[in-house]
This record gives C-alpha cells, structure tokens and sequence, in this order.
C-alpha cells in the first residue's frame, strides 16, 4: 500500500488548514479509506485539539524522529472512525527546527506505507515548519479566503510549490455569498484567476464551525452540520469523482438561501 | 524620585549603556523621549494581528502620537495592504539593515494621518535573513524618533517571532475565542517571558453565540490566559471589506470597531477609559432563527 501524501498549506495563518485537514480526513475516513494526519505545527500544535484527542496524546512526531518510540506508538486512533482514521501530533514544547526536512519526509514514507492518505497539516508561514511540511509531500491543497492579504499569501505559497514540482488545487474558504453579491467580497472566480489555479472546492462561511472545532467533533460527524456534507464533496472530488461546483451568490433570497444550503 | 531613577539606571541594568550615546546629558534627556515598542503577536495566524496593529497605529497617529508601524512578516508581509499603501513601498526593512538605503528613506508616510510611517517587510527575502541583533538596533534608533514603535508580529513561534519580540518591552496578544488560539496564545505568552510585559485583545467575539453557550465569553478565554484586557473587538464585516480596500476602520467615525480600536489606543496611551466591550446588532438571520422558534 503506498498512500497519497498531501500538505495542506497557505501560507497566512487563521485561514482553515487545521480544519481542513481533520474534516477532509474524517469525510475519507468515513468513506473507508485508511487515513493518517500529521500535525507539522510543532510548538503550536492545533490538529489534536479540533479532532477532541488531546487528552489522548502519549508519544509525539519528535520523539518518533528521535527514536524515543515507534511511529506506530505515537498513533492516536479516532475510535469514532474505528480503525480508519489515525493522527500523529506534534511535539507541544519544541522547536521546528527539531526536525530536519529529511526526517519528516522519511516519516510520512513511512505512515504511506500503511494507510491510503496522508495529510499533512502545515503550519502558517513559510519558515522552517512549512518546509518540513511540504518535504514528504507528493501533492498539495492550498486553502485560501477571499481576501486580498490571504490571497497574496497563498500566491507566494504557490510559487514555493511549484518551484518544489508538487502538483496543487485550491479550496476557497469562508465564502460570504451575500457579501460577494454586494461586491464587498471577492468572488470564488476572482480568487482562482488570481492564482490560475485549479478549484477543489468551496467551503462557505459558518459561524457555527468553531463551536465543533472548540468541542472537537468533526463536522462530517454531526448531522446538523450543512458543512459536512461539504467536506465529503471536497472528499469524493479528491478521489477523482467529478462533481459540479455549485455557484455562490447569485438570484434572489430564497436562491441565496437554497444554495448556501447545497454549497460546496 | 523620578530624575534619581533614571539616573541610576545604567548602575543597576548595565546592558542599557549598549544603546545608550556616550554623553551623558545625552543620556538623560534620551531616556524621557524615547518611544514605546510594542510587538502585536498571538502565535496563531489570522486572529488579527496585522489588522490590530494598523488600526491601533492609526487610532495613536490621529490622537497626535508620532507612530511607526515595522512589519515584521518577512516573505507574507501584508500590513502594507492593510493600511493601503502597498503602491508606495520602494524599499524595506532589510535594504535598510543591509545599506542599501537610509531609514528616512524607507518609511512610508500614510497621506490621511501624517504622524503615521510604515517600514515594510521583504517580499522575497526569508526571515532567516534579518539578524535579531540588527531588528533590535533598529528598534532602538526608532524609539529614538517615534513615540510608538508598533512591530505586526508574524504567526508561528519561529524566527520571525523571535525577531519581531526582540527589540520590544511591551505586547498586544491578540486571540479570538476559539481553543486553538488559546492555546497558541497561552504559548507565547510563556516565550515572551518576564522581560515582556503582555496585554490582552479579544477579536471576533459574537455576542450571540457566547449567550448561547456556542462561543467562548471573554471571561472564559482569560481565566485560562489571565492577562490584563485591553480590550474587545466584535466580529464585523466591516473589517474584511476595510482590508480589502487598505482603510482602517478606525478612520471611520461610524463604525463600531473602529471606535473600539479608538478606545483601545487611548487606553495605550494611559487615558482613564473603559476597556471596549463587543456589541453586535441583531442580525437578519438571528431575527428570523427566532421568528421561527430559536431555532439557530
């Protein structure tokens, strides 16, 4: 078995990496593939926190690096997705700079060789733990909102991946459809023609997102999430189905209403 | 009381003669002029550092303060767009500490607060680039001119941050009241350590939600980080757009935020005023959650 291995980047911070990676690892999960997240964030480690396993954590990605313990100790298994879905947290009280680019790129080796995806969460930035992140990486999923600072983020994030030959789609995230049609929000369409890159999905504002990132429930997992259903798009897309993006922000209230519903 | 400290300083903390000229009048009288650092940072990324601190620096700028803004995100510099001076950075920090150019040369003047100067960062240089000795000599001669040195702090804990808290002795942690932030915040407040003395923003609180138990309240955010609050900033979109278009809501005397950011910097600047508390007006769709039984 040799998986995927995708960095989910973007170069600003606060856009929705962390988030990102738990929710399309869990929307995998949940269609049976076998999935595992690595958290590069280390110092500032996030991606255990947004899946609810942090009381969980006993070994880190360091300590796998610096031989302290097996890569599969430092698993911690989401029991919600049985045997399908597993993290790799960061170390909370190092530095980046406690792993080489060669070293993480010879673990995310290691976790393809048993499982179908690897996501690898990245840090904000372009420092250190960006490089480390996207150095085991074959593909990669810029996540980026509609806002001109994040936009010239993710451009120059862009150009470090295409330097680095990894092939990249784009998620737009936080859209505001009513914003968007009042002309104070760029559109998907804009953001994608500034950065001539390749759409993977649209994810639309919700308030409601940090109420479950904050309680640790992935939003494919709670039915009353329309975002979800979202994820599990952005999911099959990945997979290679082709399904049509739906458009944002067009027609009047009640279209407005209907396609905030079935965005995605 | 107040001459006999200062003049005692450089007895009892030898580590200021480094910066300080050789004569001693000199001294003295730099001592009484020299500004305030103040480095924005939260450890997390898009809580609202940058916007903070162009906002801030214009609300001290237009209340008469000579105020330099340093963005210190080298490679994903932004604060330039914020403030909507983008067109008009010709150099940046790293020509000045590389000599290609003069400071005076480098600070961009904002035309609406003339008290307001920008110093970019590099947008295709590494952070690694900049040496954190030379960030705090420059830091230093700054204070020599400004009242306000305001440092726009990248996110991370990496080399950039260390940079950026380096020539500092004062911090706005900005966090928004999600676990992750808190704990990123909680992080960095242990790095900046005793020398850095830290105060609290809280952004994007939605009243609405905290009522309803789906966001967490102020109170709950600082009984983790307990930190003194400067003061708290409501979600508006009205921030997004004024980025966008590189106003800063605090030039606008109608908007809500703006106004916060306004008594934030009075606060700053030690005025008796309440810390800003967030406010939202009702929104359609809260209105119509209720006309349908609460259900949102």
């Amino acid at each position: 078995m040799t998986a995927r291995r995708i960095v989910v980047t973007s170069g600003k911070g606060g856009v929705g990496k962390t988030t990102t990676t738990a929710n399309l690892g869990a929307a995998l999960a949940l269609r049976g593939k076998r999935v595992v997240l690595v958290d590069a964030d280390i110092g500032l480690r996030n991606l255990d926190l947004v899946l609810g396993v942090e009381k969980r954590i006993v070994f880190d990605l360091v300590e796998v690096v610096e031989g302290r313990c097996q890569l599969r100790q430092a698993l911690v298994r989401d029991k919600r997705f049985g045997e399908s879905l597993a993290i790799l947290p960061a170390a909370q009280t190092r530095e980046k700079t406690a792993v080489t680019e060669l070293q993480f790129a010879d673990v995310v080796n290691n976790l393809a060789a048993m499982c179908d995806y690897v996501l690898i969460d990245s840090p904000a930035g372009i420092e250190h733990g960006f490089r480390n992140a996207i150095a085991g990486a074959a593909e990669a999923i810029v996540v980026c909102t509609p806002e001109v600072s994040a936009i010239r983020d993710a451009d120059r994030v862009i150009g470090k991946l295409q330097e680095r030959g990894l092939p990249m789609r784009l998620i737009v995230n936080r859209v505001r459809p009513e914003m968007v049609r009042t002309g104070e929000m760029m559109s998907v369409e804009d953001v994608c023609d500034i950065l001539s890159a390749e759409l993977l999905g649209i994810v639309p504002d919700d308030p409601e997102v940090i109420d479950t990132t904050n309680r640790g429930v992935p939003l494919v997992l709670d039915p009353a999430q329309r975002l979800g259903a979202i994820y599990t798009k952005i999911a099959r897309r990945l997979e290679g189905e082709i399904i049509p993006f739906t458009q944002l922000g067009t027609g009047g209230f009640f279209g407005r209403l209907f396609e905030a519903l079935r965005a995605g | 009381m107040e001459t006999q400290r200062v003049v005692n300083e450089p007895i009892e903390s030898p580590q200021i003669e480094i910066h300080a000229p050789a004569a001693p009048v000199d001294t003295q009288k730099k001592a009484k002029t020299r500004g305030r650092a103040i480095v924005v940072t939260s450890g997390k990324g898009g809580v609202g550092k940058t916007t903070t601190t162009a906002n801030l620096g214009v609300a001290l700028a237009a209340r008469g303060a000579r105020v330099v803004l340093i963005d210190a995100d080298v490679g994903l510099r932004n604060l330039d767009l914020v403030l909507g001076l983008e067109s008009r950075v010709r150099f940046h920090v790293l020509d000045v500490l590389e000599g290609r150019t003069t400071l005076a040369d480098a600070l961009v003047r904002d035309k609406r607060v003339p008290s307001l100067y920008l110093l970019a960062a590099a947008q295709n240089r590494e952070k690694d680039d900049v040496a954190t000795d030379a960030m705090l000599a420059l830091v230093e001669q700054l204070r020599g001119d400004f009242d306000y040195v305001l440092i726009d702090s990248p996110a991370g804990i990496e080399m950039g941050f260390k940079n950026a808290i380096a020539g500092a002795d004062e911090a706005i942690v900005v966090c928004t009241p999600e676990v992750a932030a808190v704990r990123d915040v909680d992080r960095v407040v242990g790095l900046l350590g005793n020398r850095i003395n830290a105060q609290l923003v809280v952004n994007r609180i939605r009243p609405a939600l905290v009522r309803k138990g789906k966001m967490l309240s102020v109170q709950d955010v600082n009984a983790i980080l307990r930190l003194p609050l400067l003061g708290v900033l409501g979600d508006a979109p009205d921030v997004i757009v004024s980025t966008n278009r590189g106003e800063p809501v605090a030039l606008d005397e109608a908007s809500a935020t703006g106004a916060a950011y306004r008594a934030i910097a009075a606060r700053i600047a030690g005025e008796d005023v309440a810390a800003p508390q967030a406010s939202e007006p009702e929104g359609f769709l809260d209105k119509l959650g209720s006309f349908f039984g609460g259900r949102r």
